[in-house]
């Protein structure tokens, strides 16, 4: 391998450099901007992290699973994961094997950036080598790899159904020249390389092309002109990057480490938040996952919207996709980044201020605390209270097991704190949260059995309890069966499809113990869509502006995808999905705790 | 006179247009599903704002109609247009053929298990206007613990009406009343008893009602609470807990209570929907049977031929369904001779 220029520089490198130069600098900007909007405690936590070894091999091993492999895609659909993984690992392994041969064979070279991509412009094959030929062999592979996934990227901009998407999202004008330029440079690598096949060397893809072109290919005087094109494409591509979802390429680079840190979103447009809206890379999963989206007009408050007028900083809109939103979380399940655009929008909820605010802090907890030394404390939450059936039937499979309880609200308590925390209203909950403290912690019981999984979600993050173990109802039951507590007094034919509740399964992680309890009551079916899939009921409290009229809809849609196995009847473990899906099912809706009541010793 | 004229149900409605028929000269057909006439003045003791008993009013119906022809525990199999009559057959294998349908279904009271919020059939202690009725009429109710006397009774008015989460947003108007002649029986059998009643508005529209309503507050001490019930539950000694907001005070209230009676708002009647897909008719916003004309032509369908009276096309009360049963009478008689005259002008 010889070089064919003394100077090694051409003017075509420059669009190159000039691109490369900027996104580096636009990134180590905004990177010292995001580090400094970090608290103190967070960035403490961050650097923490980066000596933990545990922490550091996640890191990196969801560096390469989630950034080159897309592993999270392969799942979903396997056309989606080839199309993003090949593209991204394929043009990895371009610029690690580029540098690779570079430095094998003119390590000096190195320092100036654009050798590297432009090795085979620069250098003459001398004589064929094993060593020529494998680097040649490993360039077109990877190569080859690339283009594969420009083809099925250009296919799926047509026919998204193919890739399991039934809706995508609308790209705005510099994500389409970001788009154009992006598919624009592979095509022409191909082509500036099968230019220089004869000269530098090539394997399988570029050689061919040279020899089948060669009337083409063969005169050198078009050379020039297609390695000009291929830096421009570059060019372009890295100076409108930082203006495109194309972002998210570097940003989620930086999120991984700060996700994995543990810290959370406190401000919805700095730090955290920042770096995780640019790290949406609009590809409109959510859209489809939305449970507003049967709606039409709705399609657009999806997160990836909300992500890109947050950039954007159009207010208006921000509030509104904010506010409507119902919480339930299944955008950020599906997110191929894990975006979560639930608590994204409560942290937007909660800069909002209020002419008047509650103050709990004077409610005398000493007055309403509870008696319960060494029992089981029943906390059956305001929406129970509103569906007695299920703490009646609560009450009674308490005392069929010869638990020692005490129902503390059954005369009216205090919120959990949930329904403010979801508005945003995170001083006056966190006011609520502090009085139930201490109520529970100082009515000595040693476990809180709660009905209500909104009740359940804030209790287990948000409170400081201390030794009291807490406790959903449905878990609750399948210990009481398992510890034969309670006897199974007759398993019948009906057939029953279990409701995921969004703050249970997606909110706590609760899938598998209803379903185990259930499936001791009659036969189990699964709905077309379940666990950290399932479809919200529509009956939310945390959407703000929601109509009662347009939640319909969505209650009707969560209904049709229950019953596809047509089961006899529809058990939740939620008291407000509960009465939301018995005002339009055409067959019962029970809660678990009723089902276990009914058929119970 | 030999036309056919189907009355489809047996209460207040249909006994009037039936005895207004009769006295034209026609012998009307009245089709009851239940075993009896009379409707739901059948299972209602006194009605405002005389205090009739019901059961007067309801022999004093039947007894005129004694000449039609009437099927008791009869339902429709089915009903179809046949040129210009409507052929009908029934499940007792009688098939009619008849030139004009009055269709006076009526209503039934909205199902108060849906607002389980209230513990309608969870709780001991609750039960529906409907219920209370029952009981006044000297129906046993287990429910109604009178042992001791009753010293607290709340009546929840607009249970499933005005409430669009119960899928019912309309008024069912004659809650109201019924609610607060309720209270004042209570009062009258249990003077010393603390009777609530919790209202988001009262109506009071007819005829002396008002007049009902301020008896009730300074001859009976009746307690007019606004607001709506937040949430009912039970202490350990199966009493009712109700609790409110007194919106007019701002404050929120707690009530211990012996019985909870739930005023069940009027929905359209289940078998009326069977009947509408049956024959087409349309079905108006409120999910009552849509009249040809809301002001000037409520007793016409938009079908020829086909008439309401009463309740099916929305909550009345029983004397405006007795003149609209009695101007259904007339418009049935008019149709027929217009009928009649058209046929001979074309022969």
């Amino acid at each position: 391998m010889t070089e064919r220029f003394l100077s090694a520089y051409n003017n075509f490198v420059l669009p190159f450099l000039f691109g490369m130069g900027f996104v580096l600098i636009y990134c180590l900007i905004a990177m010292i901007r995001i580090w400094l909007q970090l608290s103190a405690d967070d960035k403490k936590k961050v650097l923490l992290s980066l000596v933990n070894p545990k922490i550091l091999l996640k890191d990196i091993r969801d560096l390469f699973c989630d950034c080159l492999f897309h592993v999270k895609l392969w799942k979903r659909n396997k056309l989606l994961g080839y199309m993003h993984s090949s593209i991204a690992f394929g043009w990895f392994m371009l610029i690690v094997v580029g540098h690779i041969e570079c430095f094998c064979y003119f390590p000096g070279r190195l320092k100036t950036f654009y050798y590297p991509i432009f090795f085979r412009f620069f250098v003459a094959e001398s004589q064929s080598t094993m060593q020529g030929s494998f680097f040649f062999f490993l360039m077109d592979f990877f190569l080859l790899m690339v283009l594969s996934g420009i083809v099925l990227a250009i296919i799926k901009r047509i026919r998204s159904r193919l890739f399991g998407m039934r809706r995508t999202t609308n790209l705005s004008l510099t994500d389409l020249i970001g788009l154009y330029s992006l598919w624009a440079i592979f095509p022409l690598r191909l082509f500036a390389e099968g230019f220089t096949a004869d000269i530098a060397g090539g394997s399988f893809l570029t050689k061919s092309l040279n020899i089948v072109f060669h009337s083409f290919l063969g005169n050198h005087l078009n050379m020039l002109p297609t390695w000009w094109a291929y830096s421009i494409a570059l060019g372009v591509f890295m100076f409108i990057l930082p203006f495109t979802r194309y972002m998210h390429i570097p940003s989620e680079i930086m999120l991984i480490p700060l996700r994995n840190a543990g810290i959370q979103i406190s401000n919805p447009r700095k730090g955290l938040a920042k770096v995780m809206v640019y790290t949406c890379p609009s590809c409109g999963v959510c859209i489809d996952a939305c449970p507003m989206g049967i709606t039409k007009r709705n399609n657009r408050d999806a997160t990836v919207y909300l992500n890109r007028q947050l950039k954007r900083k159009n207010e208006g809109r921000i509030e509104e996709i904010s506010d409507k939103c119902l919480l339930c979380g299944k955008c950020g399940a599906v997110c191929q980044v894990q975006i979560p655009g639930d608590k994204l929008r409560i942290a937007q909820r909660s800069l909002r201020k209020y002419d008047v605010s509650p103050d709990y802090s004077t409610i005398d907890a000493a007055s309403l605390t509870p008696r319960a030394e060494g029992k089981v404390l029943y906390f059956a939450g305001c929406m129970t209270a509103l569906t007695p059936a299920i703490s009646k039937a609560m009450e009674s499979i308490l005392r069929k097991a010869g638990v020692d309880y005490e129902f503390m609200d059954k005369d009216g308590g205090l919120c959990c704190g949930r329904p403010l925390w979801m508005a945003g209203r995170l001083e006056e909950a966190k006011q609520l949260i502090a009085k139930n403290e201490e109520l529970i912690n100082g009515s000595g019981a040693t476990t809180l059995l709660v009905s209500c999984p909104i009740c359940y979600r804030v209790f287990k993050e948000r409170y400081k309890l201390g030794d009291i173990r807490v406790v959903h109802h449905t878990v609750y039951i399948d210990e009481l069966i398992a510890a034969g507590k309670l006897k199974v007094e007759s398993a019948d034919e009906l057939s029953y499809v279990f409701h995921d509740p969004c703050e249970l399964g997606r909110g706590c992680g609760i899938y598998d113990q209803p379903r185990e309890v259930i499936s001791r009551m009659g036969k189990l079916v699964e709905a077309d869509k379940s666990h950290d899939e399932s479809i919200c009921c529509g009956g939310s409290m945390g959407s703000l502006t929601l109509g009662f009229e347009k939640r319909q809809a969505m209650t009707e849609n969560a209904l049709r995808n229950l019953t596809s196995e047509n089961p006899d009847a529809i058990v939740t473990a939620c008291p407000l999905c509960r009465s939301t899906f018995a005002r339009y099912a055409d067959r019962p809706v029970e809660d678990i705790a009723e089902i276990v009541d009914k058929k119970t010793l | 006179m030999k036309e056919n004229i189907v009355i489809i149900g047996g209460g207040a409605a249909g006994l009037e247009a039936a005895y207004q028929l009769l006295t034209l000269g026609y012998t009307p057909i009245i089709i009851e599903k239940s075993g009896h006439l009379g409707g739901h003045l059948y299972d209602w003791n006194r009605l405002f704002p005389d205090m009739t008993p019901a059961k007067q009013v309801a022999k004093a119906m039947m007894e005129r109609v004694k000449d039609a022809n009437i099927f008791l525990n009869t339902e429709i199999i089915s009903i179809d247009k046949k040129d210009d009559a409507y052929a009908i057959v029934l499940n007792n294998g009688i098939s009619i053929s008849c030139t004009a349908v009055l269709v006076t279904t009526g209503f039934q009271l909205f199902d108060a298990h849906k607002k389980e919020e209230y513990g309608y059939g969870i709780y001991d202690h609750v039960i529906t206007n409907k219920d209370l009725e029952g009981w006044f009429n000297g129906n046993k109710d287990r429910r109604v613990d009178d042992k001791d006397g009753l010293k607290a009774v709340g009546f929840v008015h607009c249970v499933g009406s005005r409430d669009i989460k119960a899928g019912n947003s309309q008024c069912s108007k004659v809650c109201c009343i019924t609610a607060i002649k309720q209270a004042i029986e209570m009062k009258e059998k249990y003077p010393d008893a603390e009777v609530y009643c919790f209202y988001m508005d009262l109506r009071m529209f007819g005829k002396k009602y008002e007049d009902f309503y301020i008896n009730g507050q300074k001859d009976h001490g009746i307690h007019f609470i606004r607001g709506r019930v937040s949430e009912v539950s039970e202490n350990i000694d199966g009493k009712v807990i109700v609790k409110a907001e007194d919106t007019l005070n701002g404050k929120p209230i707690k009530v211990t209570l012996d019985l909870l009676v739930l005023m069940a708002g009027i929905v359209c009647n289940s078998d009326t929907a069977k009947l509408a897909s049956a024959l087409k008719l349309p079905t108006d916003t409120d999910g009552f049977l849509k009249s040809k004309d809301n002001v000037l032509n409520i007793i016409e369908s938009p079908k020829e031929g086909i008439f309401y009276a009463g309740a099916c096309t929305g909550p009345k009360t029983v004397p405006e369904t007795v003149a609209e049963a009695r101007a259904a009478a007339l418009a049935i008689h008019n149709h027929i001779n217009s009928h009649k005259s058209w046929t001979s002008d074309s022969e």
